[in-house]
């Protein structure tokens, strides 16, 4: 089967800033892909230059076979970063005009467009002007643009930025469906625990260069986790006590308990055996690996990367507040 | 690269729809009838409207002895509306109702002789009174010796000194002075044996409308018409241009503004979006001037003169319109997409504004001398050409037809290059944020392109 998308060693500068260095990816049909990294890493450039809005120095860009997404826009679905509509334009009229443009009929696209505001709770906007609607209201709009041609690749930028919690998981719902029917999706976020909850292959992308491309399974299998969570018997108990352990790096306390982590090359399960025979555990458990953790440990591997663990730490965090909430 | 003209004709009509319906566009499409009406009907008669009569002596030094009699029959208020009905009517341009005389109020001025030997310098200050009094001093006329009679030798006559009071108007001194001129004619004319109503009547000639013969037939043509008509052509062409390139300007402005356009690029390619808008907006300016010159010829046959216009230079000035539309609407499109908010816009309007105003301000000039040098030579240099073909069509002498086709040629050209060069720019422009670009930046992202 053609690939949904491929991208080979395409190179993109803004004068003398460098956007993409190279990157080569293959994104088969019916696949749901994450494109993670922090603001500014490349992710909506490569985006950008996916949908033909933007062209590559060099590289190629194939969208189901099509030298070009402009040959293929009516089997795309594309929700910007930057999105807008017509402040004077009825949520109807809106919708239904990107329908057209995307080559559905107006009973089509006027159809579908009914139907997934229903779904995203906005039964009720139809008549309503663009600019009267809320910021969180006009979002779902545009997401409900974006998706209006039944897209065989559905491409979102930041899907959920700004969005309160519940808009969030009707969001999500409705990529759900999106990725049952069979559509291929692609969306980007910094915010990686939208990324692990939603995707089944991670790209990460970190100053215009792909540091990881790897199924989900993979990357937890793959780098194993270091980190045991605590919640003592004993809500007295001296959890401090563990750092003497051999196994034990480092012990952070919590409201709950505890964080250990451990020295590289510790099997788990010693560890976990270790620590409950030194605090009687209500629970213990080990934590899953974080793409946080991955992005890091990948970015600080990497050669002629200059910034510390905690400066991209703090770079991540401080732009996944939004995911946070969510 | 394939372009899909069902999505070219979606984003027109939206736009066209979207234009049309606007306040602004409504606003705009009736000033030109509204300033028409105030120029037309409203100011001459705000200016012919009856004020208050000016009543006074006008004293007046008579050093031949002779002009007196004159003068005093040419200053009586009949013997000045009769004699500005004369010259209304011969007038190539006639006063609105023909046969009545037109303009301001006639004053009642009373002539005081003074002796002949009377020195002026002294006698001046009689002009000198209080607000006031009455009667009122209005003007000391001092008629010089050889005013009638010339000096042996002398090519030509003398004339007279005119002293006017602070108070006196520029309507009253203007119909004193002609009122002199008259009667110091007359006097001449007495003195040399010759009847001057009989000169008068000699000299008498009315400006008939002429017949334009031609292979389809006669018609009768204005002179005044002929005169208005080229100016009125360029004034449909600046008009249509104007209004659609600025809709075409705020609309790409306000889409970029609001974010939208990267939404629209998600469906249609650039080259698309910028077809249909361009489509759009030209759908607007050829209602617009569709309306105007639908309401142009209503008004002619109003007044039987709708066979003055050729339907042939509808069509001139159609085609002409699209050419010029599509070369500064381009540009004003790039413009709009070049920049992020309508205040950067005016950085770089100026250029544009001033050669869309000079082009159109050139029509006047053109429409008098059709086939100058000069006027010939500008209907070959864009963007200039239309402005100044359309204006010659419109003349009393129209150029012949392979001048009109060589003129659209080289516009449709000119406008070509001009799209093709909007197409790169808009590409790079729509999604460039920052700092407001100059014309060298634009340039320089034409070559990115």
């Amino acid at each position: 089967m053609t690939a949904a998308l491929e991208i080979a060693g395409i190179r993109k500068a803004f004068g003398d800033k460098l956007a993409i260095e190279s990157l080569d990816l293959t994104i088969p049909q019916g696949a749901t892909y994450g494109l993670i990294g922090p603001s500014g890493a490349g992710k909506t450039t490569t985006i950008r230059m996916i949908m033909s809005i933007l062209f590559p120095d060099r590289g190629t860009i194939n969208v189901f076979g099509q030298g070009s997404a402009l040959m293929a826009k009516d089997r795309i679905g594309y929700l910007p970063e930057e999105r807008g509509s017509y402040r004077k334009m009825t949520v109807g009229a809106f919708l239904t005009y990107m329908g057209c443009l995307k080559g559905r009929t107006r009973a089509q696209a006027y159809g579908r467009a009914d139907r997934l505001l229903g779904r995203l709770g906005l039964a009720d906007v139809n008549a309503r002007k663009c600019e009267d609607l809320s910021k969180g209201m006009l979002q779902r709009v545009q997401f409900v643009a974006a998706i209006i041609n039944e897209p065989e690749l559905v491409i979102l930028d930041e899907p959920f930025s700004g969005l309160d919690p519940l808009s969030v998981r009707m969001l999500k719902e409705v990529i759900t469906e999106e990725q049952q029917r069979g559509a291929t999706i692609i969306f980007s976020t910094h915010v990686m625990a939208h990324a692990e909850e939603l995707c089944e292959q991670i790209v990460m992308i970190h100053q215009g260069r792909k540091v990881l491309d790897e199924p989900i399974a993979g990357l937890r299998r793959q780098y194993d986790t270091r980190r045991i969570l605590l919640e003592p018997l004993d809500p007295g108990a001296n959890l401090l006590a563990l750092q003497a352990l051999p196994c034990v790096e480092d012990v952070k306390l919590n409201d709950q308990g505890c964080e250990v982590s451990l020295h590289a090359g510790m099997d788990p399960g010693d560890a976990v055996r270790a620590i409950a025979g030194v605090v009687a555990p209500a629970r213990i458990e080990l934590a899953r690996i974080r793409l946080e953790d991955v992005f890091i440990r990948l970015v600080g591997e990497s050669n002629g990367v200059h910034e510390s663990p905690e400066a991209l730490r703090t770079h991540l965090q401080g732009l996944s507040n939004t995911g946070a909430a969510a | 690269m394939s372009i899909n003209l069902q999505r070219i004709g979606l984003i027109a009509a939206r736009d066209y729809k979207a234009a049309i319906s606007s306040r602004a566009f409504l606003v705009g499409l009736l000033v030109l009838p509204v300033l028409l009406v105030v120029f037309a009907v409203l100011v001459p008669r705000i200016l012919n409207s009856p004020s208050p009569q000016v009543i006074g002596e006008v004293a007046l030094i008579d050093s031949t002895g002779k002009v007196a009699p004159e003068l005093q029959h040419a200053i009586v208020p009949e013997e000045i509306a009769r004699r500005r009905a004369v010259e209304s009517e011969q007038s190539p341009l006639k006063a609105v109702s023909p046969g009545t005389a037109s303009g301001p109020t006639i004053p009642r001025m009373t002539l005081v002789e003074a002796p002949s030997d009377t020195d002026a310098a002294t006698y001046k200050s009689w002009l000198i009174q209080p607000r006031d009094a009455t009667p009122r001093h209005l003007a000391l006329v001092v008629v010089q010796p050889d005013a009638v009679t010339r000096r042996p030798g002398a090519a030509a006559f003398g004339s007279y000194a005119l002293y006017a009071s602070s108070r006196l108007d520029q309507n009253t001194e203007s119909t004193l002075r002609n009122t002199v001129r008259a009667a110091l004619i007359a006097t001449r004319l007495r003195t040399d044996g010759l009847d001057p109503t009989a000169m008068a009547t000699v000299q008498q000639v009315f400006q008939p409308d002429s017949i334009v013969v031609g292979s389809a037939g006669d018609r009768s043509g204005s002179r005044g018409f002929a005169q208005v008509l080229p100016f009125a052509c360029g004034l449909l062409l600046f008009i249509g241009v104007m209004t659609g390139g600025q809709l075409l300007l705020s609309s790409t402005v306000e889409e970029k503004s609001n974010r939208v356009i990267e939404v629209l690029l998600a469906a249609v390619s650039p080259l698309e979006l910028m077809y249909g808008k361009l489509l759009g907006q030209l759908g607007l300016g050829i209602t617009m001037t569709v309306v105007y010159l639908v309401m142009s010829v209503f008004t002619l046959a109003q007044f039987s003169m709708s066979g003055l216009l050729d339907p042939i230079l509808i069509v001139y000035l159609l085609a002409f319109y699209v050419v010029t539309y599509l070369v500064f609407g381009s540009v004003m499109l790039t413009i709009g997409a070049a920049v992020n908010q309508p205040a950067e816009a005016q950085a770089l309007m100026p250029p544009v504004i001033i050669l869309l105003v000079g082009s159109y301000s050139l029509t006047g000039v053109i429409g008098q001398a059709p086939n100058s040098t000069f006027s010939v030579a500008m209907s070959f240099i864009p963007p200039v050409n239309t402005f100044a073909m359309i204006a010659r069509i419109a003349s009393s002498s129209p150029p012949p037809a392979w001048e009109v086709w060589t003129t659209l040629l080289i516009s449709l050209v000119t406008a070509m290059l001009v799209v093709w060069f909007a197409a790169k720019v808009f590409k790079v422009a729509l999604l460039m944020h920052g700092r407001p670009p100059s014309f060298g930046t634009l340039i320089k992202w034409a070559r990115m392109a």
